[in-house]
């Protein structure tokens, strides 16, 4: 009697598994949920993109999307893990390009920005900035430029990970107007934040778009661009303030494992166009204090490429 | 007040409620299962709640996680075997209570204390957390470093048995924690050009392999030895009713009990097992009836089981303002909280607020819902499980844990991390080693090492930092403290035991 019911319980429960893996082999795409893969903390600004993303997806793409955040390592370490997914389509990866070229460049590591995934689309763009808590004394860039003259090494700046375009681009802040300044890498943008805001640190580079709810306890001193962030214009870019600085800024991507196969990047490069002409995709990330910028795989891609090459004389005097 | 506006949001959600009645129920089910923790359910049971909305993911999983820890009191007294590591203490009168053929009585105890324990540490933590909030903000990398150092100390010292087997334990997990990226600098470590250790070790496959491969692995070697239960259909209500006069002289233990599990709880790492035992001891000791307790004391259920429960909501404190997990359950949740993009840690208090509050309530709800249910159908759960073979049992969990591994990431070798674990679990629960010593450790090394490193390079002093910094200090001197006190009393245990006074035995 025992032995019987016990029988049957395990194959009951074999039967039911082998019914849910043949139903999946069957079936065209996508049937279950996609997950993405987003290389940085919950929190940040290119999690910003996936969750917006994930939340417009419907009624475009008839299955949930995922977010899976996999942080560490300026986003290699979930790069390596949506490499390291099967090319089916149900793993892709949203990531901050910027940093992931510069990752890719800086790091040994097996992973080629431009040769181990295929491009599906480009998202959105994210910019730098120079943050400092709300009470600092230092209430201007040139502030803290002077205070670094007069003790070097003395100030303490957080980032979201070595290797990432953020630090790259603190980095290259401080080389273009002589000054040093020791760094305090965190794991993803919110973490740096916090650091920040809790006077951890004495300024940090983190995304414009961190500012946006935070208006109290934070604020910003530049932005690392030529001109103003659409979003949050109250704060001044390097260029209108007259500070040297590196152009370096971050197109968010979304990729998927190489040898994903044709149809399926044409699906999803299709379901991400109309998804990002959406409305209530550019109102969920305006309250995150970023916009919607749409290029199709190819352009990305070339868009990476020209990056590569514009960054590499940049990144030879950075590499440690 | 947020609260009241949360609590009316979950009564004006159905759904809602109904998913926090049927996790009041799976978790005592689960609690009340010898073998099964509530941990254990809730790491298999996450994979699930990632297609969930974040409140009811989080509200199902905290209120299995409350109830899982009353629902062990039931196994502690039927089967003289604790369903969780936190009814150890319910164990010593609860069983005694049961051969008197007080089952009934002393399962009613468990069930009013508990919630009277769990009610204390949720009102406490509705209170105290927006403070200990915006504290948090000001705690920079030295503070956090010190409160996981706090954190190590404790859990590997006090809750094994030897000290020497918690240490290795909790050594074992910092080394498995060290596999993969370094989080400073990202070079890959102990990977031995594995690409998929470059990722480290998952906590899912590794929980789920420790907790519940491992027990099923150890349960398979204990087959031949039968599990004493009792029979308990057949007492009279005479037996099994409680009155206001016999739960009277329980009522202060619990109260006590209460502020003692809050007060363990808001400590990362120091978990429900503790606080129980703190709270019987200290019960015992203020008791009028000492000479009683461990032999069928109502006061000695009331004690610990108010205390295991007050620990479920205080610890998420430091979950929730500093996203270092106090408990494997606080792990795992703070694992929910990434996947549907809630950032844990300071500033969840101003982007996050009402989810938490919400949260909140939909724990109050389910301490009410567990304490009524348990008060009229705690004897038919226990008959329930009586009822499941374990040849049965055994084999559905086996199987559930290799699909809950896989599907987590839909990795293989994520199955092979969890059948590696399960090994790993079986032999350290054979030779007395501390699973919970090593997941927990493993949990914080991590964190730990990163703000450890964070905190020299803010540094102007090197490592000087901590002692210059208030609360880093207090927090260390507290592991120091908790380290010295740990060996205080196994000495005094040693030299009564030399003494020959084994009454429990």
């Amino acid at each position: 009697m025992k032995r019987r019911s016990f029988i049957a319980a395990v194959s009951a429960a074999v039967s039911l598994f082998m019914v849910a893996g043949s139903a999946a082999q069957a079936a065209d795409y996508p049937r279950r949920p996609i997950n993405i893969v987003v290389p940085y903390k919950a929190g940040g600004g290119t999690d910003a993109y996936a969750r917006a993303l994930a939340a417009a997806a419907q009624g475009t793409i008839d299955v949930p999307l995922v977010v899976v955040n996999k942080p560490g390592s300026g986003g290699l370490n979930g790069a390596q893990s949506a490499l390291g997914a099967r090319p089916d389509g149900y793993t892709i990866m949203l990531t901050s390009g910027g940093s992931f070229l510069l990752s890719t460049l800086t790091r040994k590591t097996r992973i080629d920005a431009l040769e181990s995934f295929d491009y599906v689309a480009q998202v959105g763009r994210l910019k730098t900035s120079m943050i400092v808590p709300a009470n600092s004394p230092y209430k201007s860039v040139h502030d803290v430029i002077d205070a670094a003259k007069e003790k070097p090494g003395s100030l303490r700046w957080a980032h979201s990970g070595r290797g990432g375009f953020h630090y790259v681009a603190g980095l290259g802040f401080l080389k273009a107007n002589g000054i040093e300044a020791q760094d305090v890498p965190f794991k993803g943008g919110g973490p740096a934040r916090a650091a920040i805001m809790g006077e951890q640190t004495d300024y940090g580079f983190i995304g414009i778009q961190q500012i946006k709810g935070f208006e109290a306890q934070l604020r910003g001193l530049g932005v690392n661009a030529d001109k103003r962030d659409e979003i949050v214009d109250s704060v001044p870019s390097f260029k209108e303030l007259d500070i040297p600085f590196a152009n370096v800024s971050s197109p968010v991507l979304v990729l998927a494992p190489k040898g994903t196969p044709e149809k399926v990047m044409a699906y999803l490069e299709a379901s991400l166009k109309e998804i990002a002409a959406k409305p209530e995709f550019s109102e969920l990330l305006k309250k995150r204090g970023t916009a919607p910028v749409y290029l199709a795989g190819s352009d990305a891609k070339s868009a990476i490429a020209q990056m590569k090459s514009d960054v590499l004389p940049l990144i030879d005097g950075l590499k440690k | 007040m947020e609260i009241f506006s949360a609590l009316s949001f979950v009564f004006a959600t159905p759904s809602l409620i109904g998913a926090i009645l049927l996790a009041a129920v799976v978790g005592m089910i689960v609690g009340a299962t010898p073998g099964l923790t509530a941990a254990a359910a809730i790491a298999m049971l996450l994979p699930i709640t990632y297609y969930m909305d974040p409140l009811f993911a989080l509200a199902f999983l905290y209120v299995i996680g409350k109830s899982g820890r009353y629902g062990g009191s039931i196994a502690a007294i039927l089967f003289n075997t604790p369903g969780t590591a936190a009814s150890a203490a319910t164990q010593l009168d609860g069983y005694p209570l049961a051969r008197q053929g007080k089952a009934g009585k002393a399962m009613k105890t468990a069930t009013i204390s508990s919630v009277i324990g769990d009610f204390m540490g949720d009102i406490m933590l509705i209170v105290g957390v927006g403070a200990i909030a915006a504290l948090a903000l000001k705690l920079g990398p030295p503070e956090t470093f010190a409160i996981y150092f706090a954190a190590f100390v404790v859990i590997g010292s006090v809750i094994g048995k030897s000290i020497v087997k918690g240490l290795v334990s909790a050594l074992f997990g910092v080394l498995i924690a060290t596999v993969g990226l370094d989080p400073i600098s990202g070079e890959e470590r102990f990977t031995f050009g594995t690409f998929d250790l470059t990722n480290g070790i998952g906590l899912v496959p590794l929980m789920i392999g420790i907790f519940v491969l491992g027990e099923v692995f150890d349960q398979l070697e204990k087959r031949q030895q039968k599990v004493e239960s009792l029979e308990t259909s057949e007492h009279d209500d005479d037996h099994d009713g409680l009155t206001w006069k016999e739960y009277k002289p329980c009522l202060p233990h619990a109260v006590r009990g209460g502020f003692i599990g809050a007060a363990i709880g808001i400590l990362p790492g120091l978990g429900s097992a503790i606080a129980a035992f703190v709270s019987y001891g200290e019960g015992k000791r203020r008791a009028t009836n000492p000479e009683q307790w461990g032999k069928g004391a109502l006061e000695g259920i009331a004690a610990p089981e108010s205390a295991n429960n007050a620990v479920s909501g205080p610890s998420m404190a430091p979950l929730l303002t500093l996203g270092i997990p106090g408990s494997t359950i606080g792990a795992i949740l703070l694992g929910v909280f990434l996947i549907h993009g809630i950032q844990v840690g300071p500033t969840l208090f101003i982007t996050s607020k009402e989810l938490i509050y919400q949260l909140f309530a939909c724990g109050l709800l389910g301490i009410f819902a567990y304490g009524i249910i348990g008060y009229f159908g705690a004897s038919h759960v226990a008959k329930l499980i009586l009822r499941i073979p374990s040849n049965v049992l055994y084999p559905m969990i086996f199987l559930t844990s290799f699909i809950a591994a896989y599907s987590a990431r839909g990795s293989m070798f994520d199955v092979l991390v969890m059948v590696c674990a399960g090994v790993v679990g079986w032999l350290m629960r054979k030779y007395d080693f501390n699973t919970a010593a090593f997941v927990i450790s493993f949990v914080l090394a991590k964190g730990a090492e990163e703000s450890f490193r964070q905190a020299l390079l803010v540094s102007d002093s090197g490592i000087l930092v901590f002692f210059e910094r208030p609360i880093a200090l207090a927090f260390l001197l507290l592991g120091v403290g908790a380290i010295l006190f740990r060996v205080h009393s196994m000495r005094r245990e040693r030299k009564r035991e030399l003494a020959g006074g084994l009454e429990d035995a």
